[in-house]
């Protein structure tokens, strides 16, 4: 039997075998979008920041006076924007994250863009009615409303 | 690093953990934002040092019928509506410490796992994975403590 194939070329087994483990660094790169894996990064982060400023801050729980400043401070007008800044990161960050859970434990891969466009409709809808008090109390403290 | 073996349990987990947070994070910001005899945070805006949120008269009837008539509507008696209930107290207690768990557990393991994605030099890995657990872990004795001792 005539050998057709080229015997490996000697250069390609003599390479690095493995480019360094890059871990989960590209699993959803690219299925899902660059951009919606590193919001969803920097969302899981940002609120990694905040949970740990939140329980430091919760210490409070055990002293009233503290914890009725803590409460007055969360009501600044800069806090509300805060509040709504986390509201948005939360939501993204969980619609996006259940969107890989959907994917991975039910193999949604097939129904991705309709599965995107559900989420991301309702990950809308939570913001407006979530947001509703912060927006609206800070419109209402500078006399828009 | 620990075993592949145990790196697919808390990928695994990391998946379940998140799933339980959709609903925690929901009943939390209801909680704390949108049930008006309880809400911490109100749609009131404060804007001079040493001035309280005013609340709702639901929770103003609420803080008076547990504290009694002279009792202050502060944001610490409305929130102790809840933890400072014999009943209530044991629910949302529990309720907390579960949040506090599931949270930290999702939390810091993602970020291990960023961290480990930017740092290459295994000792490096190493140090950064100590150094966060161990902020976890204050962070869990700090808001257990803080949880189960409110109200007493
Ligand atoms: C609201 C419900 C949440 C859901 C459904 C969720 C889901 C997920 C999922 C599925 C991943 C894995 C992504 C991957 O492997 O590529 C992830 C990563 C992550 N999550 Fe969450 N999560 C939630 C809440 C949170 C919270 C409250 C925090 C912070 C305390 C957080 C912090 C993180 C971090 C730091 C990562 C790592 C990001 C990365 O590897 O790029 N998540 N989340
Ligand atoms: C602006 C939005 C938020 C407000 C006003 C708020 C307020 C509070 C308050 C007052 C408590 C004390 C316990 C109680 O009332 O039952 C608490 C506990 C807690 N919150 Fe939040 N929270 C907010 C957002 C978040 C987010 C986004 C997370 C997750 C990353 C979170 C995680 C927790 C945890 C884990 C506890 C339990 C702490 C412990 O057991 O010591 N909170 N929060």
């Amino acid at each position: 039997m005539a050998v057709e194939t080229a015997e490996r070329p000697a250069a390609q087994a003599t390479q690095p075998s493995a480019v360094e483990d890059s871990g989960r660094f590209q699993r959803y790169r690219i299925r899902t979008g660059m951009f919606a894996w590193m919001m969803h990064r920097l969302t899981g982060v940002g609120l990694v920041v905040y949970l740990i400023i939140h329980v430091w801050g919760l210490k409070s729980l055990t002293d009233p006076t503290a914890f009725n400043a803590l409460i007055a401070k969360y009501h600044a007008p800069i806090y509300k924007v805060g509040e709504f800044g986390l509201l948005v990161a939360v939501v993204y960050h969980a619609m996006n994250g259940l969107r890989i859970v959907l994917i991975d434990f039910l193999g949604w891969s097939p129904k991705q863009k309709k599965l995107f466009v559900v989420l991301g409709i309702v990950a809308l809808v939570l913001i407006a009615v979530g947001g509703y008090p912060s927006i609206y109390s800070l419109l209402a403290h500078y006399g828009a409303v | 690093m620990a075993s592949s073996k145990s790196n697919a349990v808390n990928w695994f987990l990391h998946r379940i953990t998140g799933t339980f947070l959709v609903f925690m994070l929901i009943t939390h910001f209801w909680v704390q934002h949108y049930d008006h005899s309880v809400a911490s945070v109100t749609t009131d805006v404060v804007a001079q040092e040493g001035e309280l949120p005013t609340y709702s008269d639901e929770a103003a009837a609420g803080v008076k019928a547990k504290f009694g008539a002279d009792a202050e509507v502060t944001p610490y008696n409305v929130v102790m509506q809840r933890l400072a209930d014999p009943v209530y107290a044991v629910l949302w207690k529990g309720f907390n410490i579960l949040f506090l768990i599931v949270a930290l557990h999702h939390g810091f393991y993602g970020l291990n796992n960023v961290l480990t994605d930017y740092i290459r030099n295994p000792l490096g890995r190493v140090m950064a994975r100590v150094l966060s657990w161990s902020v976890a872990l204050v962070l869990l004795i700090i808001g257990l403590y803080s949880v189960i001792t409110a109200g007493w």
